[in-house]
């Protein structure tokens, strides 16, 4: 069942430089209990979707639809329960506590108004809560501030937050990116506990390949370029046979870590592919496209079915190279 | 063999009572590009800094030595260490690019280090010129970096901007603090290569430091792993990665990237957290977190014991099925 829509949706800021959108005609899905991820460089606006999806943005156009509905014409309980009902996880542990506030503070309130705990058990259910995303949690740690905590400890906090009031969705914006890579597939791990438990979905944003594919194993992936979603499809579908070249490129780009691998591979030009500016008219992907045609040049290419279940927004997407001939061309 | 550009001696460096590095030695060579790889907290940055004498208060050296071009940094006067910053070793800190003067053009900055230094460059214009010459290295157009504030340029052409910059009184050796942490994949990929090419055409000696064991297997020619404040093993990049004789913890660090490209490789969490180093227990430091731990492991500090080839572990289980001793001999 369809939990989230979000249809034809533009988005200007008011400081937005020129015409071109950071969100342009973007339509997604998720279904309940289902993982979609959002792929892209950084400023190709998969933040601000997701900033749309919590309701901290109104699309300039385009509707967000959770539940069928609007929410922006969500009022009373109506709107209080769809506040409870998507969460998000940021990126920045660092930045995403407040430094005045006690574990306690930052996790309290929003259970008591919600009415998920009584005031007398909340303490208990906090440590319970604590205790869910791996914390060693006791009645001193919830006297602790975030300055007190290290990296990992702080996100799992945040974690606890989103999960504490038993979301639906979660808007997981670059969860890992900012902890050490020994600590990544543990939080991945405990997200993805959360999503089997409790048929929890999740809109999963991330430039980092190797992190979504280990995420979203059954799920969707979405490759966003300059706020046009190019390429949409299963996650091992578009890993293995990508067809829009931007997901190429990116698959490309990936450090290996294998040297003997990492060698052969350096003689792949990439460099001069990444710093093309989108294109005015025609494909946004034109001024950086390896394969680019005349054709490419005439009209922006709609997204259209390549394969099962698989859309790309590219005219000759016979052309993209699956990803095993990524690892052997260049080895060859 | 020639005396190597920079070696490390037992060195240990103490906040207050807490070893944040401890025993270490190491030796860079000419042209070397070379990896210190580690968790956060590990010791990594202390040791970087520790070549420029910029351990920040209250941390101090209290045993050992830092040799740069056979000196003792440590007992460099304030003049000599004006001439060894910058002119000699060439600094990208971590976050470089916002390390610039943000209300300064970018071309202002460069005359103001250029007067800092006069020696370096006795004919007028010589040194803007050889950044101009830099930034077509790291495929940055010079006309608008040097016109532009930092905010006018991406995250990612900062990063380069910063590397070009470190290397504007032409050092003998570039030293750079987590220099891919924080761009996505495609910036990554830019700033490998660029650092690639600036080794190649001006043979500068790189000593990175990172937490991401993909990066160094596409950058790095020689690798030494810290844990804990420890040196765990260091070695070629390939003897790192190779599946014979290897710390443990490099084991686990490599088996906890999610790899988009390798769907093969098995992928976990490392279990447990890095020790707090007030808190340190006794014998091996990676013994609580270590699937291979032994009775000896958790009395007995392993020492580091080099092969033929130079290639060094602190494993009493990977030394002794390998039949190394202290000595550093086979034993039959």
């Amino acid at each position: 069942m369809t939990l989230l829509e979000v249809d034809g949706v533009s988005h200007w800021y008011d400081t937005t430089d020129g015409d071109r959108p950071v969100l342009d005609g973007v339509s997604i899905e998720v279904d309940t209990g289902g993982i979609l991820a959002i792929v892209g460089e950084s400023g190709c606006g998969k933040t601000t979707l997701g900033s749309l999806v919590i309701r901290e943005n109104r699309p300039s156009e385009g509707e967000v639809r959770f539940d069928g509905r609007d929410i922006w014409s969500l009022r009373g309980n109506d709107f209080k329960s769809y506040r409870r009902a998507v969460q998000v996880v940021h990126q920045d542990p660092y930045a995403s506590l407040n430094p005045g506030l006690t574990i306690e503070d930052t996790l309290g309130p929003a259970i008591l108004y919600h009415g998920l705990a009584r005031r007398r058990d909340l303490q208990t259910e906090l440590i319970r809560l604590l205790q869910s995303v791996g914390l060693d949690a006791t009645h001193r740690f919830l006297r602790r501030y975030p300055h007190q905590l290290s990296g990992g400890q702080r996100q799992r906090v945040a974690i606890a937050r989103a999960m504490s009031l038993r979301p639906r969705l979660v808007v997981a914006d670059e969860p890992t990116s900012m902890l050490d890579v020994s600590m990544r597939l543990a939080i991945l791990d405990l997200l993805l506990s959360f999503q089997r438990e409790h048929e929890l979905a999740f809109l999963f944003i991330s430039h980092d390949f190797g992190v979504v594919r280990y995420f979203t194993q059954g799920g969707r992936i979405a490759v966003m370029f300059y706020g046009v979603i190019v390429e949409e499809g299963p996650t091992e579908e578009v890993i293995h046979h990508p067809r829009h070249p931007y997901t190429y490129l990116l698959l490309q780009a990936i450090p290996i870590p294998d040297p003997p691998l990492a060698r052969r591979r350096r003689r792949g030009a990439v460099a001069e592919a990444v710093d093309g500016q989108p294109a005015a008219t025609g494909c946004i992907f034109a001024n950086r496209c390896p394969f680019v045609q005349p054709e490419c040049r005439v009209a922006r290419p709609p997204l259209v079915e390549a394969g099962r279940d698989h859309r790309t927004a590219c005219l000759f997407p016979e052309r993209v190279p699956d990803l095993t001939e990524i690892l052997e061309g260049e080895a060859g | 063999m020639a005396p190597a550009l920079v070696a490390l001696k037992d060195l240990t460096v103490a906040f207050g009572d807490l070893h944040a590095v401890e025993g270490v030695s190491l030796e860079v060579g000419q042209g070397d590009i070379y990896a210190i790889v580690g968790e956060s907290g590990c010791g990594k940055s202390t040791l970087a800094y520790s070549l420029l004498d910029l351990i920040p208060p209250p941390g101090r050296i209290i045993g050992g030595e830092v040799r740069v071009e056979g000196r003792s940094v440590v007992e460099m006067s304030r003049a000599e260490l004006q001439r060894l910053r910058g002119p000699r070793v060439g600094m990208v800190f971590q976050a470089a690019m916002n390390s610039f003067n943000p209300v300064v053009t970018i071309g202002a900055q460069v005359g103001h280090m250029l007067e800092a230094h006069p020696e370096v460059f006795p004919g007028a214009g010589e040194g803007r010129a050889y950044f101009r010459q830099l930034l077509e290295m790291v495929r940055l157009p010079p006309d608008r970096v040097l016109r532009s504030f930092e905010h006018q340029l991406s995250g990612g052409m900062r990063q380069r901007v910063a590397i070009a910059f470190a290397l504007l009184l032409r050092p003998s050796i570039l030293v750079l603090d987590e220099p891919t942490t924080a761009l996505d994949v495609l910036n990554q990929r830019l700033v490998l290569e660029a650092l690639r090419e600036l080794h190649a055409t001006l043979g500068v000696t790189i000593i990175f430091v990172t937490h991401d064991l993909a990066v160094v297997a596409e950058l790095a020619e020689r690798v030494a792993v810290m844990y804990a404040g420890r040196l765990v093993e260091s070695g070629t990049v390939d003897e790192i990665f190779a599946r014979g004789r290897r710390h443990p913890y490099v084991a686990a660090l490599i088996s906890a990237i999610p790899s988009v490209l390798q769907p093969g490789l098995r992928v976990g969490p490392i279990a447990g957290q890095v020790p707090d180093l007030a808190e340190l227990p006794p014998g091996c430091r990676f013994a609580p977190r270590c699937r291979l731990a032994r009775a000896i492991c958790r009395e007995v500090e392993p020492p580091l014991i080099a092969d033929g080839t130079g290639h060094s572990v602190a494993c009493h289980v990977a030394n002794e099925k390998a039949g190394l001793t202290p000595s550093g001999r086979a034993v039959r």
